[in-house]
């Protein structure tokens, strides 16, 4: 341990006149320096202990109060609650408090310097001045600033404390109070009913002596500027401390137990004892005739007074969140029976894009082409691409009805038997099962003997074609990717084989709305105008479905047309 | 076997590692919803195919993105050395704003690493491209970087010098669509060397 501290320690208590406070220095030393090769051999443990008391301590603070301490040394004014406080703003007051535990932080630390001012001695100013040097000493023999500051007020506080006439009990408490300003998580409004006790049961300064600090403080609030220069560093600290108590404890221990171990443990421990009996009684104080401190929390404002403010702000807020929950409600309705955006989530919208974009890279290829040839061949070429588009013109509506499936196969299997041949001189291998796959469970859908609302099967027919549209957007986007990287090609082939499977798709999408329509149908109709402005709308849609299908058709022609010039 | 591009992907979208993944044809497609500076974006990524045959295919999927993410895999240099033509090709296709990263995948496989670190590092920094290793297969990193891609095509929307409006800018403002997130898709392109 460096002796920098004790330096410190040392410096900061010497140049007090007083006898009185010779006797506390020398009480301070008995302990602290006197049995020195004692100490070394005791410290780990000592630490250990202090560690344990300490965290003992913080743990019941909690509950116990502690806090009420360091408010009872500072004004008490700063932390009125106004009674009007609903619930509804503690979230504001809590703010405050923080702020106010902030302040607080800082503001023990000049009580510890007050009060020590307060002892009677004036020599205020030297003493600070002759402590500074060591201090800028001690700065920079510690590899730790952060800790060394924590150290630093702490023995400023407890240097404070020592010389004040209020025991050891108080001297410790304005060092704890500095320790644990950030802790504190009791709410001002029990805190404050504490300190009013506390102010009349513990030996508390009078209001006299109080106001006489106050005024103190302020002409010194030049001089302790100077300490007010560490603060900062702790202001976000004692911040992040309020998250988890436990935790950011044990940053600042190490500060603690530092300090501690060139100062005298003892004192310590034995100004802890103090403060928790005194926390106790505290409580007990309080809690007397008033379990839960029920009554005090009434005086406080929290009670009845506020009652119908609170639950009147409730229902507005209620209310509010039904009418935001119900535009919501709708808007995603409106949302999950929209065709298109139905359509984007089961990427056929992409799937399009993508084809669109090698269609247009394609067909500049193509022109590039025909303006890279003879013009009697450009005539030629035109022809040949023109002969491809009628290829792919769609047949009439032919009626010749195709051989009825036969009876062992069920209808996705016909489906998929009707895209693959089709599609069998096309020379690629596209993927239906995706396709069959819905049709299935379409199927089960329709065929189910669940109870399901006009409103559920209409938006699950809208979103089963939206989502067999895509499927089949699909099937066009990759013929298209696999026919540019085919090595033979056969337009005719392909143009036909394209060209069937439209005529399959769009039957597969006019079945697909027939089966939903059906099931509606089939209902018993309590409002059978809605019922058929929804089955009006599935036929719609069945008809944009095509269309899309179609479209996606048109898009693959260049890439049939490329591979015939 | 490929760099690993559709097990990133897939890692990124569904938080799952595809073990055999077949080669991917032409380009493929994922979504994912994430939010930057509190803002909802909707994340389409395409996913070419590294194959040589479709170079020519993908190439026509360029245009208009936003972002995109080049990746080689570091256990064989070869995809490494591809990676300046797949370069040219991005920086040839998409608008000059277009977001660049590169990932060194399989990061998990260190014990055949083929490619440092540092070296990939230098070629990023010297080309201007982001850079991580990532693993698909882990998961490690894979989140990182299709996030900070988002974030840095986001941050060039908002210095300006990614404009909405323009036809290929990749991204869509989707404010009037109810529910729907509110801006959407910068369509990164997922790029690769193979």
């Amino acid at each position: 341990m460096p002796t920098s501290d004790s330096e410190d320690f040392e410096s900061a208590d010497e140049g007090h006149g007083s006898p009185v406070k010779k006797e506390r220095k020398k009480r301070l030393s008995s302990s602290n320096y006197s049995d020195n090769a004692l100490e070394t051999d005791q410290k780990s443990h000592n630490t250990q202990n202090l560690t344990n008391s300490l965290n003992k301590s913080v743990e019941k603070e909690g509950t116990d109060g502690w806090d009420d301490f360091e408010i009872d040394e500072n004004e008490p004014v700063s932390l009125n609650v106004p009674p009007s406080a609903t619930k509804v703003e503690k979230k504001d007051t809590k703010v405050t408090n923080e702020e106010t535990m902030i302040k607080e932080s800082k503001k023990s630390q000049d009580t510890g310097w007050d009060d020590f001012d307060d002892w009677g001695d004036d020599e205020y100013c030297s003493n600070i001045q002759k402590t500074e040097p060591h201090k800028t000493q001690s700065h920079s023999l510690q590899p730790d600033p952060d800790i060394k500051a924590v150290t630093d007020r702490l023995a400023a506080a407890s240097t404070g404390g020592s010389s004040a006439g209020w025991g050891w009990g108080w001297s410790v408490d304005s060092l704890l109070s500095t320790a644990t300003a950030g802790f504190t998580n009791i709410t001002s409004q029990v805190s404050q009913g504490i300190s009013t006790v506390l102010e009349t049961s513990i030996g508390a300064p009078d209001p006299e002596e109080l106001a006489r600090r106050n005024i103190k403080e302020r002409e010194d609030e030049s001089k302790t500027s100077k300490e007010e220069s560490l603060t900062p560093k702790e202001v976000p600290e004692n911040k992040e401390k309020d998250n988890g108590e436990a935790f950011q404890f044990g940053s600042l221990l190490s500060g603690v137990t530092k300090f501690v171990e060139t100062t005298s443990t003892k004192v310590i421990s034995g100004g802890l004892d103090t403060l928790e009996t005194i926390g106790k009684k505290t409580m007990a104080v309080l809690e007397d005739g008033d379990p839960g401190l029920a009554k005090k929390r009434a005086l406080l404002g929290l009670g009845t007074g506020d009652k119908p403010v609170l639950s009147q702000v409730l229902r507005e807020a209620k209310a509010k969140a039904d009418e935001e929950d119900k535009i919501k409600e709708e808007k995603r309705e409106a949302k999950e029976v929209h065709y298109e955006n139905l359509f984007d989530d089961f990427e056929g919208l992409v799937h399009l894009e993508a084809l669109e974009m090698l269609s247009k890279q394609v067909s500049m290829r193509i022109e590039e082409r025909l303006s890279g040839v003879a013009s009697e061949k450009r005539q030629d070429m035109k022809e040949t691409l023109q002969q491809v588009a009628e290829l792919c013109e769609m047949p009439e509506e032919d009626d010749d009805d195709e051989e009825p499936p036969s009876e062992d196969m069920s209808k996705p299997d016909v489906l998929h038997e009707r895209l693959q041949t089709a599609t069998q001189d096309l020379g690629l291998k596209l993927q239906f099962q995706p396709l069959v796959k819905q049709y299935k469970e379409v199927l089960d859908y329709v065929t189910s003997d669940s109870e399901a609302t006009v409103k559920a099967i209409y938006k699950r027919a809208v979103s089963g074609l939206a989502q067999a549209t895509a499927l089949s957007v699909e099937q066009y986007h990759k013929a298209a990717e696999m026919l540019l990287v085919k090595t033979r090609r056969s337009t005719a082939d392909e143009a036909d084989a394209l060209t069937q499977m439209t005529v399959v798709l769009t039957k597969h999408i006019s079945e697909l709305a027939t089966l939903f329509t059906e099931k509606l149908n089939s209902l018993p109709a309590d409002n059978k105008a809605q019922t058929n402005n929804y089955i009006t709308n599935i036929f719609l849609e069945a008809g944009n479905s095509s269309t899309y299908i179609q479209n996606a058709f048109q898009l693959a022609l260049p890439i049939l047309q490329i591979g015939a010039v | 076997m490929g760099v690993g591009k559709s097990c990133l992907l897939h890692q990124f979208t569904d938080k799952k590692f595809m073990a055999d993944c077949p080669h991917t044809i032409g380009v493929e497609f994922g979504t994912r919803i994430i939010e930057v500076a509190g803002q909802k974006i909707k994340l389409q990524i395409w996913d070419t195919a590294g194959q040589e045959r479709f170079r020519a295919v993908t190439r026509s999927y360029y245009r208009g993105a936003a972002g995109a993410l080049m990746v080689y895999d570091i256990t064989r240099r070869s995809t490494y050395n591809h990676l300046s033509s797949w370069l040219t090709d991005t920086r040839n296709l998409t608008n000059p704003s277009t977001v660049i990263f590169l990932i060194g995948n399989k990061s998990d496989l260190d014990a055949q690493r083929d490619v440092t670190y540092e070296e990939a590092k230098q070629f990023a920094d010297e080309n201007g491209l982001m850079f991580v290793e990532a693993s698909a297969k882990t998961g490690q990193n894979v989140e990182e970087a299709f996030l900070e891609t988002a974030k840095k095509i986001y941050q060039s929307i908002q210095d300006g010098r990614l404009d909405l409006n323009a036809a290929e800018s990749g991204v869509q403002h989707k404010p009037a669509s109810p529910g729907r997130p509110l801006a959407a898709p910068p369509a990164a392109r997922d790029n690769c060397a193979c």
